[in-house]
């Protein structure tokens, strides 16, 4: 029952969890373990990837000099950043499955601080495009957030707990624009030329990105029960087999939609972090240290306009069901279009600033939104989901870059109008998103199909007799609880007994 | 939420103030007169470390001209060096915009400022460790009272062809740098490892106690 101290054995939780020991409540400021401990280490690592990838950007100025880049070799450079996770995150989400969150992410992110060290002694347009290419790959810690926080929380505050963990990791890509330059100008007052500054400067965020994966692998604990790899040998939790949570992954084909509307959100943001200082630059002939203040305020509202999406989406959850999550998202997003056409159209600073602002309001709390949907697609192969739906918005990121931001066939104000009627056409799918036992936008749930029959279908009948769908049924019976169905007073969770 | 909109009108109209007050009068490059001769030290293709080598420029009024004519407003001379064409291919950073001499990006490396004689000046310059690998020219400008530009005098022609050399630029790279970087990236993979052993062991010793 919700609310209630359980205790199983000798486990006893400091949060109120629910029937799969997931915390029920989201208290920022603590770090209660496991689930609040999770929580941090989870967005401090994601914020220590974001710091990595978009370190280069902010000190272009001096590095294209040093490594006599052209634009082209900058774009290339931007475009290899993000492309790199695009299959990262989909490995990633089949090795949250296989092998739990903690592994898998700090295994990525030690794997790839080796390319942020080796920033520091790139000479040449093609080793720069690597170190770019390479350390992008971090940004695959995202699933694992996400996995990760679906793992811990409850469907009635998942929502929130996605949209935080991923808002706050996300911020990195705001502060990383603030935090080298200062690093990069503190060590040019120490002494050293510019073109070794900027060297030296890198080791910060790789060495952030050390210690954060190192405090993952030491504090961090899969699930509220324990780590996947005691776990499963203990038979607490069943291996699962790889080839089947990948099948059942791909085809749901929610999964897809979430992906391409997903590239619609982050992807336009990613794009916006890469491209938005240069325009405010050469528009509106800022100094590049404003061009640069501007861009990062941009990736600033993460702290809250994103959580703001997850929160949302469990507000609307919980008194529409899963039918206002998918409202919501659509209205958010379309608006996020909208703005993003009108930010191309405007012509004064003041304006396209405001525009900006309130742009970047909806389409990071879309991002968030998307988050409160997706923990719903699967419960077998949620880490598929999430890794597709991750490296969606990738995907959509490397495509407007390369259509709308390459070259000079447009003007980037034309470009960013192109790209907000893009993001209106992709955001369209979500109208066809249907789940039998709730519905979708336009249609209401089938009478006789419930939460079960939904989960259980991605088990097969062997795997039923052998018991390894009891981990899903778990799930099914806390989705009914909060956050999916809509709430009525006669059939109000708290009123009504708990089924069987 | 109120004061948070006030914030941001409030901040988006003293940008635009900002902006508003930087814009002067347009100087055109082609208002400028080239009454000033230069000439440097290096020779056509030649290739020049920064940090290292030493430029040693001369300049003054042409001496075709009469001092005291159109030189009565020129207050001081400042030269600087200058991208050539090459340089700026597919680097709009560097541009040449001739309409508008603020928003030029020719010439933004500076050598020295001086206040102006009629005579010939000679002037030796160490190449900065911050000057970027490229094709370079160099360039005088003559500013008057109100530091505006008024005339100028060039080492290559009109075109920008002859006389062109290259100055390569510092690595920045340092022996040390490579050594942390190596020993960081591989503390990082066998940490890795390490705690990947760690983890199995601790897996099997709590089945064994099972």
């Amino acid at each position: 029952m919700d609310g209630v101290i359980t205790m199983e054995g000798e486990r006893k939780f400091t949060l109120p969890v629910d029937s799969e020991h997931k915390a029920t409540v989201l208290p920022i400021l603590s770090a209660a373990k496991p689930h609040m401990l999770a929580f941090h280490l989870s967005w401090i690592q994601f914020f220590s990837c974001f710091v990595s990838s978009f370190a280069a950007p902010p000190l272009l100025p001096v590095i294209r000099d040093n490594l006599n880049l052209t634009a082209t070799d900058i774009g290339n450079a931007g475009i290899a950043s993000v492309s790199g996770a695009v299959f990262a995150r989909v490995a990633m989400g089949t090795a949250c499955d296989l092998f739990g969150p903690r592994l898998a992410s700090a295994t990525i992110t030690l794997l790839t601080a080796p390319a942020v060290y080796c920033s520091a002694i790139t000479d040449s347009a093609v080793s720069f495009l690597l170190v770019r290419f390479f350390t992008g790959f971090s940004l695959a810690t995202f699933v694992s957030t996400q996995f990760w926080m679906s793992s811990m929380f409850s469907p009635p505050v998942v929502g929130r707990a996605n949209g935080i963990a991923a808002g706050w990791g996300n911020l990195g890509g705001g502060a990383t624009q603030l935090i080298m330059p200062l690093v990069y100008d503190l060590i040019v007052r120490i002494g050293a030329t510019s073109f070794t500054a900027w060297r030296i400067a890198f080791f910060i965020p790789a060495f952030f990105q050390t210690m954060a994966a190192f405090a993952v692998m030491v504090f961090g604990q899969d699930m509220p029960d324990g780590n996947f790899q005691r776990l499963e040998k203990s038979g607490d939790k069943p291996r699962d087999n790889f080839l089947k949570v990948i099948y059942h992954g791909i085809r749901n084909y929610r999964g897809w939609i979430t992906a391409l509307c997903y590239g619609y959100s982050f992807g336009v943001e990613l794009t916006i972090d890469n491209i938005i200082a240069q325009y405010f630059y050469d528009r509106f002939d800022l100094k590049l240290h404003t061009a640069g203040i501007i861009a990062a305020s941009f990736g600033l509202a993460n702290i809250f306009s994103r959580p703001s999406g997850g929160v949302l989406s469990d507000i609307l959850g919980k008194r529409f069901g899963i039918r206002g999550r998918l409202w919501g998202w659509w209205v958010f997003q379309t608006t996020g279009g909208v703005l993003c056409i009108a930010l191309g159209v405007v012509g004064s600073l003041g304006a396209s600033v405001a525009v900006m602002i309130v742009f970047s309001v909806f389409v990071q709390a879309s991002c968030g939104l998307t988050f409160g949907i997706v923990p719903f697609v699967s419960h077998r192969s949620l880490g598929v989901i999430s890794g597709m739906s991750g490296a969606g918005g990738n995907v959509g990121a490397v495509l407007t870059q390369v259509i709308f931001f390459n070259g000079s066939r447009y003007s980037t104000e034309l470009g960013i109008t192109y790209m907000g009627i893009m993001i209106i056409a992709c955001t369209l799918p979500i109208c066809l998103i249907y789940f039998p036992q709730w519905g979708g936008m336009f249609c209401g749930p089938q009478p006789n199909y419930t939460e079960d029959d939904y989960y259980l279908s991605e088990w097969s009948e062997e795997e039923q007799r052998k018991g390894l769908h009891e981990a899903s049924m778990k799930f099914a019976g806390n989705s009914k609880r909060g956050g999916t169905r809509k709430v009525d007073s006669a059939t109000s969770p708290a009123a009504a007994p708990t089924p069987v | 939420m109120a004061s948070q909109g006030l914030v941001i009108i409030l901040g988006a109209l003293l940008l635009t103030r900002l902006v508003a007050v930087c814009y002067g009068n347009v100087i055109k490059f082609s208002d400028l007169e080239r009454t000033l001769v230069v000439s440097a030290s290096p020779r056509q293709g030649q290739v020049l470390e920064a940090g290292v080598d030493k430029i040693t420029v001369t300049y003054g009024l042409n001496q075709n001209t009469s001092a005291g004519s159109v030189d009565s407003t020129y207050k001081t001379i400042k030269l600087k060096l200058c991208y050539a064409p090459i340089s700026q291919v597919d680097r709009p950073w560097r541009k040449t915009v001739a309409d508008n001499l603020v928003k030029d990006k020719t010439c933004t490396q500076n050598i020295v400022s001086e206040p102006y004689v009629a005579s010939n000046t000679t002037f030796t310059w160490l190449i900065a460790r911050d000057v970027p690998s490229a094709t370079y020219f160099i360039r005088a400008y003559a500013y008057n009272y109100q530091n505006n530009e008024v005339a100028y005098g060039q080492t290559t022609d009109a075109g920008k062809v002859t006389n062109l050399f290259e100055i390569q630029g510092i690595s920045g790279r340092h022996v040390s740098l490579d050594i942390a970087s190596a020993v960081f990236s591989a503390f990082s993979v066998v940490s890795l490892f390490g705690f990947s052993y760690l983890e199995k062991r601790k897996a099997k010793k709590s089945t064994q106690a099972m």
